[in-house]
């Protein structure tokens, strides 16, 4: 008889032991890092992992009342609006967080009160955006939407801590953006950590290449955006051959191009906007540089097709949703995008939209209260594989959108989209 | 043989006991000494560092004009509240609130500061910084005058200089020229003129700028240096000891040739040759997310989104208010960290800080001022 506990009791343990040890092989790395590029992973265990659980935010305000006697629940729009190149994105921005609105609005907005749309520029001046969040805070918004550019959302992040206004960001790739671990922002796109990710397991294992050459722009999205990239290359045993840089707004490129085909390339990867990086393409073309060129996710627009026109064939870039899929929301989404703006959505319009929804479910869920509304958008449940317009959002423990990005390759002056390619395992082949 | 057997068995059944109560409820050696009841209320032996108690909370029932608390700073007699709605003074007993129709730049007032030289005040706030000199306002702004950025998260005087660090970079005044630096990117080694906190010692000046770490200006030979994150990684820190523990600062304070660097991800410790690194699992500090810190003497003060923590470098005291109620603890650690052998013990308060998010700190001889989440209080020195 007390055999048989004892080996109920081993048993169970055995049981438990399976279970604890299967629950950490689901377990993903950080930001979705393959295995082969943990920073420091062939050398060193990290002292301490910084985002390995969300951080809480302790202050109080939750205990405010829901005011009375309001005629519109405010939220907010921060993005480029006028003044600046990404201007076209921004408005797409603004018109699928105006659609959300609208159709909130439709049935019922917040216990019959309509959301209103706070729009403010993002004029792209060194600290302006914390200059706006304070003007959002004094008209009473109770989240805001915002932004593109990585400095402007930095900017506006800091504040939000001061504030403590819910931030939802539909629109900077920036990876360090998620990093600062102040608890008021989630983030509703992938961002250049996957694309990085994407890109080099996609150059190096899928194609083989080894000797890649880096072209980009000479600020913080190509300085940031292309770190993860430069990083995984290196760890892959292929450090870059060459990046150079080119500055914003630059419309010849012959000497950094000169200096690319002087390091022998297997390919090229272009960091930057769509109109330098498609006039590089036809520069490099033009100089007899045939090699395959791959893309930063903001290179897949029509304006980079129109510049570079047949030279953009075959350029594979990578983009966080997939205009082409046979979703029903996403159609819907198009369909009405379209009736309503008299134009195609983009991939800022589409995630606008959903990170205007979710601050509106936030909003309904929380109550008028900023502290729960951050709450119920930080709670890692409620929003969790929310299914949105652009795909399931899948949040990492800083908030971070690690769901599912897309790859596209230029096939007769159209972008042909395709998944990512799942990670491999390779051998650790460098200590940092 | 049999006996040698279940010997054996009991061995492993009290693992299997042993583990499975880890597991499954949870039990593990905590790193801090539980109080026994005999001795709850008696605190140890600090040393030098101070002990404050007999907390008294002050909240806009007492007549400040906003519960949020961002700053508070001691000027002789009286103290200096920066609220979430205008500026506070408390003097003689009585609380008198300066707001944007008195002269203010923003109702927000994220730092004050106050010039030893001329007793001008210095106030940073949401919307520029103002000058509260001989009874009359002024405000700097981006417009009117060289100031980097209108969002003033930390301003400080240094004899004759003021400094601010701004949403736009450091901003340095010269109040006998009239004029203004700006420091950014441009002509600093920073990454991005996002500065979070200032701080001057020893003909230097230290800003703490956000993605970029520390950089240190020296006043005598005009020239910068930065400290930054060795492992240049966001998510991890490698090595504790090797460098400033990450390149996301949010303060700096400098005192006895010593630089505290506060982030959102632990404490840092500088004595110009060695850095050492403090964190939440293996030091008494409270929590790595540090809001502002502040040192003084030997010792430097960490407000935290848990409680408040202060250090010499060999013992930490910390604060802690309970869950409910006006209670509180004081939880002292004897040695730097848990690897270097540091005991804790906690010991129960009747009284303790308003809330345990701290945003800011000053003191006197006697008395400490601690600006929280939800209102201001004051504790007295009691050891």
């Amino acid at each position: 008889m007390k055999h048989k506990y004892q080996a109920l009791f081993f048993f169970l343990f055995l049981l438990f032991s399976v279970f604890v040890v299967s629950a950490q092989e689901k377990k993903t790395n950080y930001g979705n890092t393959p295995d082969e590029v943990i920073p420091y992973g062939g050398f060193h265990k990290a002292y301490i992992d910084f985002f390995d659980k969300p951080q809480p935010f302790t202050g109080a305000g939750r205990e405010k009342p829901e005011p009375a006697g309001l005629k519109e629940i405010r939220i907010g729009y921060l993005g480029p609006l006028e003044g600046s190149v990404m201007v076209p994105q921004g408005i797409q921005m603004l018109q699928g967080a105006q659609l959300a609105v609208e159709e909130a609005n439709k049935k019922g907005g917040y216990k019959g009160i309509p959301f209103k749309i706070m729009e403010h520029n993002d004029v792209g001046l060194w600290g302006a955006a914390a200059n706006k969040v304070v003007a959002m805070n004094d008209e009473h918004v109770w989240a805001f939407l915002g932004s593109i550019d990585d400095i402007n959302t930095h900017v506006a992040l800091r504040m939000t801590l001061k504030l403590e206004i819910p931030m939802v960001n539909s629109g900077d790739p920036d990876p360090t953006l998620t990093e600062t671990r102040i608890p008021w922002m989630i983030r509703v796109i992938g961002d250049d950590r996957q694309s990085c990710y994407a890109l080099s397991e996609y150059i190096y294992k899928v194609k083989k290449l080894k000797r890649v050459a880096v072209l980009r722009v000479d600020n913080r999205y190509g300085r940031v955006g292309i770190k993860e990239f430069r990083e995984a290359a290196r760890r892959m045993n292929h450090p870059l051959v060459l990046e150079i840089r080119y500055a914003e707004g630059d419309t010849t490129f012959t000497p950094q191009i000169q200096r690319i085909i002087d390091s022998e390339p297997d390919a090229v990867l272009l960091w930057g906007n769509a109109k330098e990086t498609a006039l590089a393409l036809k520069q490099m073309r033009k100089m007899g540089m045939n090699a395959p060129v791959f893309g930063s996710d903001r290179l897949m627009s029509p304006e980079f097709l129109k510049i570079a026109g047949k030279d953009a064939e075959g350029v594979v870039t990578t983009c966080q949703y997939n205009p082409n899929l046979d979703n029903p929301k996403l159609k819907a989404f198009q369909k009405n995008y379209k009736k309503r703006f008299g134009m195609d959505s983009d991939v800022f319009a589409a995630h606008a939209y959903d990170g205007m929804n979710i601050i509106i479910d936030a909003i309904k869920k929380a109550g008028l209260n900023r502290a729960k509304i951050r709450d119920v958008l930080t709670d890692m449940k409620t929003f969790q594989g929310y299914e949105g317009v652009a795909g399931k959002i899948i949040f990492d423990a800083s908030w971070n959108d690690i769901g599912a990005i897309w790859m596209t390759e230029v096939r007769n002056g159209e972008f042909h989209f395709f998944p990512t390619p799942p990670f491999t395992s390779g051998k650790v082949a460098c200590n940092n | 043989m049999d006996s040698l057997k279940q010997n054996r068995m009991k061995g492993v059944n009290l693992i299997i006991i042993v583990l499975l109560s880890f597991g499954l409820f949870g039990f593990s050696p905590g790193k801090r000494d539980t109080v026994s009841k005999k001795n709850k209320n008696s605190i140890p032996d600090t040393g030098e560092m101070p002990v404050y108690g007999n907390w008294k909370t002050f909240t806009k029932k007492d007549g400040l004009p906003a519960d949020k608390i961002y700053c508070v700073r001691v000027d002789g007699d009286r103290v200096l509240v920066g609220t979430s709605n205008g500026m506070a003074v408390y003097e003689n007993g009585t609380w008198k609130t300066y707001s944007v129709k008195d002269g203010l730049a923003h109702k927000g007032v994220l730092s004050i500061d106050v010039s030893e030289i001329t007793g001008d005040v210095w106030i940073g706030t949401l919307g520029g910084l103002t000058r509260w000199s001989s009874g009359s306002f002024h405000t700097f702004t981006q417009l009117n005058s060289g100031l980097p950025n209108d969002i003033i998260y930390s301003v400080i005087c240094d004899g004759k200089d003021v400094w601010v660090a701004t949403g736009g970079g450091a901003g340095h005044y010269d109040t006998y020229s009239d004029q203004w630096d700006i420091y950014m990117e441009r002509n600093a080694p920073m990454h991005e003129p996002w500065t979070y906190g200032v701080c001057a010692g020893d003909s230097k000046i230290f800003i703490a700028a956000w993605g970029g770490g520390v950089i240190e200006f020296n006043t005598k030979t005009k020239k910068f240096r930065d400290y930054v994150d060795p492992d240049e990684q966001m998510e991890l820190d490698v090595f504790p000891d090797d460098g400033v523990v990450h390149d996301i600062t949010t303060g700096v304070s400098y005192a006895k040739g010593i630089l505290w660097v506060g982030t959102y991800f632990g404490l840092s410790w500088y004595d110009g040759a060695h850095w050492k690194s403090y964190f939440d699992h293996d030091s008494g500090l409270l929590s790595n997310f540090i809001n502002y810190l502040k040192a003084d003497g030997n010792v430097a003060w960490m407000c935290t989104d848990k409680g408040l923590s202060s250090f010499n470098g060999k013992t930490w005291v910390s604060y802690q208010k309970n869950e409910t109620g006006k209670t509180g603890k004081i939880i002292v650690t004897k040695g730097p960290r848990i690897a270097e052998g540091a005991k804790t013990k906690e010991v129960a308060a009747t009284s303790s800080i308003c809330h345990n998010f701290v945003l800011g700190i000053d003191f006197n001889d006697n008395e400490i001022w601690v600006a929280t989440s939800k209102g201001l209080c004051r504790g007295e020195k009691i050891k």
